[in-house]
């Protein structure tokens, strides 16, 4: 088997990604009505950054949604490509298609790739004990403390990190990039070459190197 | 330890049941300095190991099976990971990173003119390999170092520079739940950021790094030349035994779980690695494998999976609880006295450890370490007159008990003259892991078998066997003075709103772990007190890990009011174990090198997710000023998205 068009092929997931037994395969609907399954339409061999809000919230998620948006426009070349964004409600039973879509439109964040989603709460709850349970009652059981991460997920990788919405711009878009499709060995000795230079500037102008790998 | 290793010399074999191999004598007259010469049969090529092609292993999880599989106790021996051979590298290490050669990005080594050379070089190829945790289970599939399990055992020498090629050779393709990327982490290492193995640092598969370990003491600039036997730096800074691990951000866990750490076993003139007198020499139990063991605490769960092998399960704690990669192992010690050098490597369980003698009762250990570094005078733990020398503020904790946490080192001496030949003598853990199957041999009164790590028989010293060493000396160190305070700091190991975080004082949330900026300033050369505290009731234990120098605790808290420092906290450390409601007072010093740090909780699912800071280190006034403006870019983006937060709400 080649191993390189395998990683290279869009939307083939990993051999050992666990699939709709971890991810479900919920029926949910986007802020267009649009019915999809989570796992078969969203998950499956793509990269994905998943969160959990609702409209009416006037906590964290105003803050993250911008967040996001900002992060939005820096990924703009790939979103809807082979990234993209999930925001998921936790409270379905406000949040309709059509509370999702204006939700989107009053933020301008209506935008290609990402997608706002509601469904059943049962489902919307088990998705959620998914990707952030952590086996601690007094942590899982609170709607209210997840509210600021972010789950990023390849499922053509099988990986998934996280980040803190409200760490620093860079800082999750690098958190997005550690879970990026793997380069191949000669793309990163090209790159390593490229560093080179960075790095003796750097170390000329500050004595060390301040940077990490970029 | 292979088992053909000891194979063609059965009188051996038949003697020590594998205690003591061909390479542990070979290591006694290397280390002794008796110049052994090795046969080249006796070698181990890694060029004959090869990469051989191991096959992934077949997924069990999910959904995780309930236990592992049953065990019979006692089966297997104990021994100690192989000394890992010095390799001579090609091409030749270089100040600065050979990119063009396949080397990963890193910075220059600091001090390259001034400890390259180095005199021993070491080959560690992180690759697959097969390990069996118990004859009664299949191979397991793990990542280990040269694929070994645990890994092969780094040995330097104080004044003798080291330098480690770490050759990431993971499988470019997994299914397993481990990252093929690494950034090796040498446990507390005084040398430059490039070889600290820094979270951020990590390289993909393919590539190598090299990390120079000069082995020196801290205080290189402030005692400079050459003023002993071992080279370089304030002597009092000694310290032992380091251990390597994996440190690659958000996937620590899952590599150490495959297996990626090992030991790092440093010498000086007081602590040689022989037990022969020599000047300066403490005659401590000194010979590798024979006398002086790695005592490496993991727990594990396994599934047994259809191809016939028994695979690790992806979980943060296990059923099984494995010594030196054995799952209750026995060991066969002589009425002498033994070292072991106690390292849990978690991945997130803390130990508590007792030995129980055969009438039940507790026995008498004897810590002369804590975290590498000498105690000045040993401290016997037991659970009658010696209860007092706990390790713990708050906790009851088991008379008698040593509390070992994730990445605590322990040197302890056992004194097995104080038992009989016949007698089996058992390490106990306070917690209870799943057997399935009843002991071989009566256990004392109130043991179960599921409380035992491994079981030690004892038997007369035979003639060729070493005699025992001298009494533990009473004083073993003594303690560096450090200088006045230049700073105070202050972290914050805190669950807020379900996040893990380091937090300063003056933080409105708290920074995440950010590669990119540094979270404090530090000059090179201050000394700097730091509180550090989990006051936040949270019921989390989190055991600190502060990479670079050691410290030394000053105050210890319980919710806020001052405790007395337990005896076995009070000497050099570098993991401050934080339970519940706890703060600390460290002070330490920052000298001889700059650059990118770590301040973490050594839970590896605490430190995966993000409760882990990055400080620096940095040369001049000019550098400072430039850090502590870059310090505030974190704290700026952060503190703009609470008050957007606050304008919304």
């Amino acid at each position: 088997m080649d191993i390189s068009k395998l990683l290279t092929k869009p939307f083939e997931p990993h051999p050992a990604s666990p699939g709709a037994s971890r991810y479900t395969n919920a029926v949910l609907r986007n802020q267009n009505n649009e019915t999809v399954k989570f796992y078969d339409d969203l998950i499956r061999g793509k990269q994905c950054v998943v969160n959990f809000m609702y409209a009416e919230c006037h906590g964290s998620c105003p803050a993250v949604t911008q967040t996001l948006k900002t992060i939005y426009r820096e990924l703009k070349d790939r979103m809807g490509k082979d990234l993209f964004f999930y925001s998921i409600t936790t409270k379905p039973e406000d949040d309709t298609p059509a509370a999702l879509k204006h939700y989107a439109e009053t933020r301008n964040v209506d935008l290609p790739g990402w997608y706002f989603l509601t469904g059943e709460s049962y489902d919307i709850e088990t998705i959620r004990f998914r990707l952030f349970g952590m086996d601690h009652p007094g942590f899982d059981g609170d709607l209210t403390l997840h509210g600021s991460y972010l789950r990023i997920i390849n499922d053509g990788r099988n990986s998934w990190g996280m980040a803190q919405a409200f760490a620093s711009n860079r800082n999750i878009l690098k958190r997005i990039a550690w879970q990026d499709p793997p380069k191949s060995y000669a793309e990163r000795v090209v790159e390593s070459r490229a560093r080179q230079i960075l790095i003796e500037q750097e170390v000329k102008k500050y004595g060390y190197r301040r940077d990490v790998m970029s | 330890m292979p088992n053909n290793e000891a194979k063609d010399r059965p009188e051996i074999e038949s003697k020590t049941e594998n205690t003591i191999s061909r390479r542990s004598v070979l290591k006694i007259g290397a280390v002794a300095g008796a110049a052994g010469v090795l046969a080249p049969s006796m070698l181990t090529s890694k060029e004959a190991l090869g990469f051989q092609e191991i096959a992934e292993p077949v997924r069990c999880d999910p959904p995780a099976p309930a236990a592992s599989p049953a065990h019979h106790p006692f089966v297997d021996n104990f021994s100690a990971p192989f000394p890992c051979d010095d390799h001579p590298l090609n091409p030749q290490p270089t100040e600065f990173p050979n990119l063009g050669a396949g080397e990963a990005d890193r910075a220059p080594h600091p001090r390259w003119t001034q400890f390259a050379p180095a005199h021993f070089t070491y080959d560690m190829s992180a690759q697959a390999g097969l390990h069996q945790f118990h004859s009664d289970f299949g191979q397991t599939y793990i990542w280990g170092f040269n694929g070994q399990y645990p890994a092969p055992t780094l040995f330097g020498k104080y004044g003798k520079s080291g330098l480690v090629r770490f050759r990431n050779n993971l499988p470019t393709f997994t299914t397993t739940f481990g990252r093929n990327e690494m950034t090796i982490h040498l446990h507390n290492g005084h040398h430059g950021s490039e070889s600290d193995g820094f979270a951020g640092d990590f390289f993909g598969t393919g590539f190598w790094k090299d990390n120079l370990y000069p082995n020196v003491y801290a205080g290189i600039d402030a005692y400079g030349g050459n003023p002993g036997v071992d080279g370089v730096g304030d002597p009092l800074e000694k310290m032992g035994s380091f251990w390597f691990h994996d440190h690659r951000a958000e996937f620590t866990l899952n590599n150490n779980v495959l297996g990626m750490n090992g030991m790092y076993i440093v010498y000086d003139s007081t602590d040689p690695g022989h037990e022969n007198p020599s000047a300066g020499s403490l005659q401590l139990p000194g010979y590798y494998g024979v006398t002086d063991f790695p005592l490496i605490l993991v727990d594990h769960k396994f599934c047994a999976t259809s191809g016939g092998r028994t695979e690790l399960v992806n979980a943060a704690g296990g059923d099984k609880f494995i010594v030196n990669g054995k799952i209750q192992p026995k060991m066969t010690v002589r009425r002498r006295k033994y070292r072991f050098r106690i390292l849990n490597t978690g991945p997130t369980q803390t130990y508590d450890l007792t030995l129980i003698k055969p009438d039940g009762s507790v026995g008498t250990i004897t810590v002369i370490a804590t975290d590498a570094n000498f105690l000045e005078h040993p401290l016997p733990v037991d659970a009658g007159a010696n209860a007092g020398n706990s390790n713990s503020t708050t906790t009851p904790i088991v008379p008698g008990g040593l509390r070992v946490s994730v990445a605590e080192r322990y040197d302890i001496i056992i004194d097995f003259a104080a038992f009989n030949a016949g007698d089996k003598v058992y390490l106990k853990e306070n917690r209870s892991m799943f057997v399935g199957n009843p002991s071989p041999d009566p256990l004392p009164a109130g043991l179960n078998i599921n409380n035992v790590l491994m079981q030690f028989n004892v038997v007369n010293r035979e003639p060729w066997f070493p005699v025992d060493t001298p009494p533990i000396p009473s004083t073993l160190c003594t303690y560096p003075t450090l200088p006045a305070t230049d700073n105070t700091w202050e972290w914050q190991f805190v669950l807020v709103g379900g996040r893990f975080r380091v937090k300063r004082p003056f933080d409105t949330v708290g920074c995440t772990f950010d590669p990119d900026h540094s979270a404090h300033c530090i000059l090179q050369g201050t000394t700097e007190e730091w509180l550090i505290n989990n006051n936040i009731a949270s019921g989390w234990t989190h055991p600190v890990h502060i990479h670079f120098e050691e410290f030394r605790t000053l105050k210890r808290f319980v919710n806020g009011v001052e405790v007395p420092v337990p005896p076995l906290m009070s000497g050099r450390k570098d993991v401050s174990r934080m339970e519940a409601g706890q703060g600390a007072l460290i002070k330490m010093q920052f000298r001889d090198y700059s650059g990118r740090y770590l301040i973490h909780c050594h839970n590896m699912a605490h430190e995966d997710n993000f409760m882990m800071v990055r400080w620096d280190i940095v040369p001049d006034q000019a550098a400072l000023d430039a850090c502590i403006a870059d310090q505030q870019v974190c704290e700026l983006e952060m503190k703009a998205k609470e008050n957007y937060r606050e304008e919304v709400a």
